[in-house]
């Protein structure tokens, strides 16, 4: 169960200022989400939680969002999120999704849902089988079965460091590590995502 | 939504006070970016034209910064002062001022001259402001502040970038770690996955081809034309350097742009056939317009000031000031015809008359050397021209709006998929290393070595500058509250042996950081072998354990436990005798050890 980085967790009994201000802007994000939340399905999703709905909206609903229709990745995206595996989000996953997604998130973290996304068979690797999906989705399948193969054995033997023939998560961040425009791509730390910034 | 709300309320109301204080500070941060300006221009860009582009215009930004901070500390230290002190201008202005900067501004407080180098004081008896030391002072620790950005900002970015240069998996960071999730257009989408298939079409026909056999022919040709390419650039920067120096010396006014805008139509025409090495001359290109730019400024310099600051005219710093006012706006003015010849015309040409070109590309290695050439005019005009951060700040703005402007109009998304941290980590390297260490040594020799003119400016009648800051000192020392800072000044800043001793120091801890990284070098290529080695050793433990399964499985009827428990004993034994060997692999030089010695004990 992802922990919302937009949440933190200490103990202490005092409220100073900032966290007044703090609360204020987090909870005015998390408003401004549930709006679009809601505009995806209005039938559907409650404007009241206080029973505690068990409401999940659908990937194909979510997959139509203008910030990630175009995106080759999107239906992963959206599955790596959901509790269920399936791409249904229910609003914590909605939230969830979009707090790793923006400029708030740490570096760990994208790395670790980085990774998720592009292990398609979930089996926290990736295997050649996930390279070559990734590949096709990359250049909507315009090279030919043995171009493929080519560059996945290339892929997996330059950054297999273990040499299981598949990468694990450590492989990942190395690599990761030695490409610095990496997090610049991956959702770049200083700005905001799409999505919140129509508030401001 | 009351749930959600609780429990953040909760979360929130705990907290532990250094964390939460960090926290603060990461919310002041994430507010900041928000509230700055153009931020949503930013984004759209980053959206429509990936990172690369948008990274030209963050620099545009950063450098408005500098130019925003030098203008309004020196409108508050030199001119607020300068009001108060003002001589009546009894020169009329025309229009033609503007481009000229000379006439009704001569006597304006845009120009050094105009400085009174009097102690202004408004009420008598009370606290008087010292002309000279303010503007000496002003100007230096305007430099000094900018060589502290520039650096840390240099440092931060050669650390994250650069931090394993050997160790560039071209394929696997290709597929993985380019893809620009940034962008939600779906033309710029198809374009990114048009140029990544292209990319490793290209990859894939080198992995193809074996060795890269030129004929003798073919590596004659291609010899012959970068050492062509390479003659012409460098002949075109001689003669544009020296015809810049005659037509100053010879004071007629053709301004030096003109100087140079030739040899920027001789060096883009590139020999056909030479895209193989289009990125590599790519930065040839940027390497050559660069050695230009500097010798034109070099050759402006060197004029200025051995030949204008000797010479009998009335105000000599005036004098530079206006050239250089007239140099930034020339550039201005040629930036936006740039703008306008590269971007408008050529969609015009691209899209109509011939179709085959299509729309242009945001030449993003030719603005940013714009921008650095232009800043780098900005601070060599600060010390003869206060205010002129300020018009070099109102002609960014307007080039960021006309750029911005163009691009969304005229322009296409990047097909080469730049190394936007590198190049930007060059392009701030450019802007410290040549640039501005170039302009700390011109005025480093204008304020130490030049006799400025005798009849205007605040330092009128000194033998140098520095001579204002060496008669405050003397001033100083009569009174005993400020003996301290005397002695600071003849011990520390004028003392050749403290100098001497700092730089050895310097040298040392240099060297010593340097032997370092060798090490740390040597124990990450260690640690790497050791881990490949670890997987060697774990893929043949699990082949032995298989096979040790496989055979008590087909002699599980003969009872054979005794001899399965030995044999899985010694396995035990075996992995922790590798575990030991692979500690003591880091005192040796690494090899496939391991497997050797795996197959040696069974």
């Amino acid at each position: 169960r992802l922990k919302n980085p937009l949440l933190f967790e200490q103990e202490q009994l005092f409220l100073p200022v900032w966290q007044i201000c703090r609360f204020c802007w987090l909870f005015l994000l998390v408003c401004r989400l549930h709006g679009r939340y809601h505009e995806m399905a209005p039938n559907v999703v409650p404007m009241d939680y206080t029973k505690d709905p068990d409401v999940k909206l659908p990937m194909q609903l979510i997959i139509n969002m203008p910030e990630l229709k175009e995106n080759p990745f999107k239906e992963r995206i959206v599955e790596s999120f959901s509790e269920d595996g399936e791409g249904s989000l229910s609003f914590n996953d909605f939230v969830d999704m979009f707090s790793v997604l923006s400029e708030m998130a740490p570096r760990e973290l994208k790395a670790i849902y980085a990774f998720k996304i592009y292990d398609f068979n979930t089996d926290n690797f990736i295997c050649k089988a996930d390279l070559e999906k990734t590949l096709n989705k990359l250049t909507r399948e315009e090279l030919t079965a043995e171009e493929i193969t080519l560059v996945c054995e290339k892929v997996i033997e330059e950054a297999d460091m273990d040499g299981d023939g598949k990468l694990g998560f450590a492989d990942f961040e190395n690599m990761i590590s030695k490409a610095p425009d990496f997090l610049r791509y991956y959702f770049k730390k200083n700005r905001v995502s799409c999505i919140l910034a129509g508030m401001f | 939504a009351e749930d959600l709300v609780g429990s953040l309320a909760n979360s929130c109301l705990s907290s532990s006070s250094l964390q939460s204080f960090r926290r603060f500070g990461n919310t002041l941060t994430e507010h900041f970016h928000q509230l700055q300006p153009w931020h949503k221009t930013l984004k759209i860009i980053g959206a429509e034209f990936g990172t690369s582009v948008l990274s030209y215009f963050i620099f545009l930004k950063w450098l408005l910064n500098f130019n925003i901070f030098s203008f309004l500390i020196n409108f508050g230290f030199i001119t607020i002062p300068q009001f108060l002190a003002a001589e009546p201008n009894n020169l009329s202005f025309t229009g033609l001022e503007l481009l000229t900067g000379a006439g009704y501004f001569q006597q304006t407080v845009l120009y050094y001259g105009s400085y009174t180098n009097a102690t202004i004081s408004k009420v008598e008896n009370s606290a008087s402001y010292n002309m000279q030391l303010a503007y000496i002072f002003t100007v230096g620790t305007y430099f000094v502040i900018c060589f502290l950005i520039l650096l840390f900002s240099m440092a931060r970015l050669f650390s994250r970038n650069f931090v394993n240069p050997q160790a560039r998996s071209v394929n696997a960071s290709k597929l993985l770690c380019t893809w620009d999730f940034n962008i939600t257009n779906e033309k710029a989408v198809k374009l990114q996955q048009k140029n990544l298939l292209t990319q490793i079409k290209e990859g894939l026909t080198e992995l193809n081809k074996e060795v890269q056999n030129f004929s003798v022919m073919e590596r004659v040709v291609r010899f012959a034309t970068h050492l062509i390419a390479w003659v012409a650039s460098l002949a075109a920067a001689v003669a544009a350097c020296a015809g810049v120096y005659f037509l100053s010396i010879n004071n007629l006014k053709v301004r030096p742009e003109f100087a140079f805008f030739h040899t920027v139509v001789v060096l883009p025409s590139l020999p056909p056939g030479m895209d193989q090495l289009l990125v590599q001359l790519l930065f040839l290109l940027l390497f050559r317009n660069i050695i230009l730019k500097i010798s034109i400024v070099g050759i402006l310099c060197y004029y200025w000031l051995n030949i204008v600051a000797t010479s009998e005219s009335q105000c000599w710093e005036t004098l530079v000031g206006q050239d250089i006012y007239r140099l930034v706006l020339v550039d201005f003015i040629f930036c936006l015809l740039g703008s306008f010849f590269g971007e408008f015309l050529r969609r015009i040409i691209g899209t109509t008359v011939c179709v085959s070109l299509g729309l242009p590309e945001f030449d993003i290695g030719r603005n940013v050397l714009d921008l650095i050439y232009a800043q780098t005019l900005t601070w060599i005009g600060i010390l003869f021209s206060p205010l002129l951060p300020g018009i070099q700040m109102i002609a960014f703005l307007i080039v960021f709006f006309v750029k911005k402007v163009s691009l969304m109009r005229n322009c296409q998304p990047p097909c080469k998929v730049w190394r936007t941290a590198q190049m930007m980590t060059s392009f701030i390297f450019l802007l410290f290393c040549p640039s501005f260490l170039g302009v700390l040594s011109v005025i480093g020799v204008t304020v130490w070595r030049l006799k400025p003119s005798e009849e205007c400016g605040p330092f009128r009648g000194l033998p140098s500058m520095y001579a204002a800051v060496a008669e405050w000192i003397q001033m100083l020392e009569s009174y005993t509250a400020w003996k301290w800072v005397v002695w600071i000044y003849h011990n520390l800043i004028s003392s050749e042996l403290f100098f001497f001793i700092i730089s050895t120091f310097v040298l040392v801890v240099t060297y010593l950081y340097w032997q370092i990284i060798q090490a740390r070098r040597t124990m990450t290529k260690l640690l790497h072998n050791q881990i490949i080695n670890a997987g060697k050793d774990k893929k043949f433990l699990l082949q032995k354990l298989q096979k040790v399964q496989r055979s008590k499985r087909s002699s599980s009827a003969l009872g054979g436990r005794g001899q399965q428990v030995s044999l899985t004993a010694q396995l035990l034994l075996f992995n922790c005798l590798v575990q030991v060997h692979g500690v003591l692999q880091l005192c040796k030089q690494p090899a496939g050890l391991g497997k050797g010695c795996a197959s040696n004990f069974i």
